[in-house]
């Protein structure tokens, strides 16, 4: 099969993920305890104005209904309106999605940037000091709460020295990196040590093939074995973990962007669940359930340029 | 730990009397824009069809009403009316209107405009509010007056007239605006809210940020002869997180916030750059108890016995808890409303602790050897988790066992409204400046069973009926002091603590008002350059 074809039929196969997956939140939300209605109105509402609302927004209609509604917004490239909001489901998720996409883009890179090296540095001097040293630090970083991390940069280096701002995304495209250097820093670190130590175990195991003491033997120079060789075939594993991850990486930001105050679909979601705001919930389960395909279809591409015995 | 009332009370009347110094002492500037945090968003900017804290607190900002609550929450002052005159029997309440306002988009207010509000606030159609001008029967327009005429006389329509749902929106824009229904055009006209308020709207991100600006057409004098605000812009930042919200106070990046949690009072209080206002509130908190025979599963409950609940009562060590929750920030319930609402009667703090009369009162009640029950608790909210834990002791020790369920907030909701729990978590803050809308809530059965709890007091009900249409304000103060004792005797919920509205400021942002009901007024306030 060749790339493009794996690539047609890859994208088709989300389209069933899709009418899963939508299938099962609607009917999820429906199992939760406590309605959209009660949520919005609170506790001082009236049972008249429930009734009222609950009606006005279809609620009241048997569930087939509900979901015959819910196909023929989706079928018209709508996802409703918020209930809470009083707006269109897309809108919201288009002010929000860029955000969180921004962010959790940022903390791969410095996750990558952060973990590569530093597994290369580890494997190469195994179970010396650099190795137990680097171990020891990630360890820290992998246990420790994203909450409490994102806490302590903010008050060291916002709240203290002033370097970075106490939170927020700014205006312009600049301060949007600005903004979301600490939190994407804090998604990072945990993020980091699960490559760091997925890398570091592939390089160790590469490193004892029988190719590279063929190539060493070859006479080839130890950068060459190690940047071209070694490398690239340590991070056909790696790939594969850093496109598993990002389930992990948009639950990691649903706390980061509550901490730093980012905008994202994280926070918007988690809102979202406790109004018990449908049409958001089943929107904005959907878009990630497509981003998250196309990221794992991503992921494939990628090991398949690296190793082309994927493809087969 | 009376001494410790004294001094909040002391502090608080202390700050009171700087807040009016600063403001009579130093001239305000004008200028620069005053950021403030809040630790949610508003949903829908819409007066009459949503009810949210987020929004009314926002909305009167951006919208008057004829009327406008004192800052004490006492009582009305004039707003977009000059003058009220209420007829002798009390039928009829003729307005009269302020002279040349100007909507923020520069066109007039007219008594239309005022007609059209009211009639849409009270259509029983529109709102969940149109019950507090339900008394209204037809409302008539002269050239500068708007007569209200009552079906009987009503002594909460004067509050009602200054309550958030009874703002005035321009009639014209409203529907221009696109869409076919009203709930359609209230979508369109909220996304670009016009009103008389002292802001005018800007741009608001969901989730992110609200901006707002100064109205140029605003009515109202600031104390150096010129149109308010004295701002040109206000920011309403979205911060869910207490300690970030504090954080970015200190380092200078917000001028403001609300919310802040009681265990951060005492160190705001000694940061030389900011200053902490406690705001007296109507905010009480309580748990409520389901008072019904029987449970939904058929079980007797124990609970609908009074003295069971007097028992409960009595038990809870309220020093303690609030020490314990709001590090004595709060203060001991005198009676169901809050001591800032007009008409309470409390006279000494409910149910002093006394688990010697507590047991007693068990074993009068048959309960001698204690019972045990659940109560419902939002899941991550530490003051719900304080509270309830501090209870769970203090009645382990009359023999009563408390189970804590925790919960999020719509499942609470859920089992509270279908009258199938046996204890929750409650606060309540007054939206009107009257006590009928808590009394309504709590203790008249035909509205929501006395907050679901199924308590009916046939007395009460008939008292309450009679105090919504007196037109004699001594013998509404006298029907108000029957009902809160024959409640506060009966106890159908757990007497906890009132608590201010605990904000803070960078020092050089001042003149913010939060009055009793809760409303951020931000039109005297100023950063001082």
């Amino acid at each position: 099969m060749n790339r493009a074809s794996y690539t047609a039929a890859r994208l088709l196969q989300i389209v069933p993920t899709f009418i899963l997956i939508g299938i099962v939140v609607f009917v999820l939300v429906r199992i939760l305890p406590g309605g959209p209605v009660a949520a919005l109105l609170g506790d001082k509402a009236s049972d008249e104005a429930i009734e009222r609302i609950t009606r006005q927004l279809g609620l009241d209609a048997p569930i087939l209904v509900q979901f015959w509604r819910f196909l023929e917004t989706i079928a018209r490239g709508d996802l409703g309106d918020s209930i809470a909001y009083h707006v269109a489901v897309v809108r919201l998720i288009a002010e929000r999605l860029p955000v969180t996409l921004l962010l959790t883009g940022m903390a791969t890179i410095f996750a990558i940037a952060l973990a590569v090296p530093l597994a290369f540095v580890a494997a190469v001097t195994q179970n010396r000091w650099p190795d137990l040293a680097i171990r020891g630090a990630f360890q820290v970083g992998l246990s420790s709460p994203i909450f409490y991390v994102g806490l302590i940069l903010l008050t060291v280096f916002a709240g203290a020295m002033h370097i970075f701002p106490v939170g927020g995304y700014g205006e312009t495209p600049g301060e949007h990196l600005y903004h979301l250097f600490l939190p994407a820093l804090a998604l990072a670190l945990s993020f980091s040590a699960v490559i760091m130590r997925s890398l570091r175990a592939s390089v160790i195991e590469v490193l004892s093939a029988e190719f590279v003491d063929f190539a060493r033997a070859k006479g080839l120079r130890r950068r060459i074995v190690l940047g071209r060789h070694v490398l690239r075939n340590a991070l056909i594993s790696t790939v594969a973990l850093i496109g598993l991850q990002i389930g992990d990486l948009l639950g990691g930001a649903v706390i980061t962007e509550s901490v730093f105050a980012v905008p994202g679909v994280g926070r918007l979601m988690v809102d979202s669940i406790f109004a018990r705001d449908y049409p958001v919930i089943q929107g904005l389960t959907l878009a990630l359930a497509v981003l998250v395909s196309l990221v794992f279809l991503a992921t494939d591409l990628v090991q398949m340029a690296l190793d082309p015995r994927v493809a087969k | 730990m009376g001494s410790l009332h004294a001094r909040l009370l002391a502090g608080v009347g202390m700050f009171v009397g700087l807040a009016l110094a600063s403001a009579g002492a130093e001239a305000a500037t004008r200028g620069g824009t005053l950021i403030y945090a809040r630790y949610a968003d508003s949903l829908f900017l819409d007066p009459v069809l949503n009810d949210a804290n987020v929004d009314i607190w926002i909305l009167t900002n951006l919208y008057d009403t004829l009327l406008a609550p004192t800052s004490d929450g006492q009582g009305v002052s004039p707003s977009l009316a000059t003058k009220w005159d209420v007829a002798t029997d009390g039928k009829t309440v003729t307005l009269t209107l302020r002279s040349g306002v100007k909507f923020s988009d520069g066109s007039p207010l007219t008594p239309q405009d005022v007609k059209w509000s009211l009639d849409r606030a009270r259509d029983p159609k529109a709102g969940a509010w149109n019950f507090t001008l339900a008394a209204v029967d037809t409302i008539e327009t002269g050239p500068d007056t708007v007569v209200l005429k009552l079906k009987h006389a009503d002594p909460t329509l004067l509050p009602a007239l200054a309550t958030f749902n009874a703002a005035i929106l321009p009639q014209k824009q409203f529907e221009a605006s696109s869409g076919s229904s009203m709930e359609e055009k209230a979508k369109a006209f909220a996304e670009h809210p016009i009103g008389t308020g002292p802001f005018a709207f800007v741009s608001w991100k969901r989730g992110e940020v609200m901006k707002l600006k100064r109205n140029d057409y605003y009515w109202k004098m600031g104390e150096d002869g010129k149109p308010l605000p004295y701002l040109d812009a206000l920011e309403f930042p979205v911060i869910p997180d207490d300690s970030t919200r504090l954080l970015k106070l200190k380092a200078g990046e917000i001028d403001g916030t609300e919310f802040v949690p009681y265990a951060r009072v005492k160190d705001l209080q000694a940061d030389p750059s900011l200053r902490m206002e406690l705001w007296p509130s109507t905010r009480v908190r309580y748990l409520t108890l389901y008072v019904g025979d029987k449970y939904k599963d058929g079980s007797p409950n124990p609970i609908s016995n009074p003295k069971v609940r007097q028992a409960l009562n009595y038990a809870i060590n309220k020093d303690a808890v609030i020490q314990i929750t709001t590090l004595n920030l709060g203060k001991p319930m005198r009676s169901y409303m809050s001591s800032s609402t007009p008409l309470f009667s409390g006279a000494a703090p409910l149910y002093p602790y006394d688990p010697a009369k507590a047991k007693a009162l068990l074993a009068e009640a048959g309960f001698a050897n204690g019972f045990s029950f659940s109560c419902l608790s939002l899941s991550g909210n530490g003051d719900d988790a304080n509270d309830l834990t501090a209870a769970q002791q203090m009645w382990a020790q009359i023999g009563v066992k408390l189970k804590i369920e925790q919960v999020d907030n719509p499942t609470r909701t859920a089992k509270y409204r279908a009258e199938d729990f046996q204890c929750r978590t409650s606060a309540w803050t007054d939206d009107i400046a009257d006590p009928s809308e808590i009394t309504s809530y709590f203790a008249y059965y035909p509205n929501i069973h006395s907050l679901h709890s199924g308590f009916d007091d046939k007395r009460i009900d008939e008292l309450f009926e009679k105090s919504q249409e007196e037109n004699d304000k001594t013998a509404r103060t006298a029907e108000y002091k029957e009902i809160q004792d024959r409640y506060n005797s009966a106890a159908p919920i757990v007497y906890l603590y009132e608590t201010p509205y605990p904000v803070a400021f960078r020092k050089n942002a001042k003149g913010f008002v939060q009055i009793p009901l809760g409303n951020n007024l931000f039109e005297s306030a100023y950063i001082e350059k």
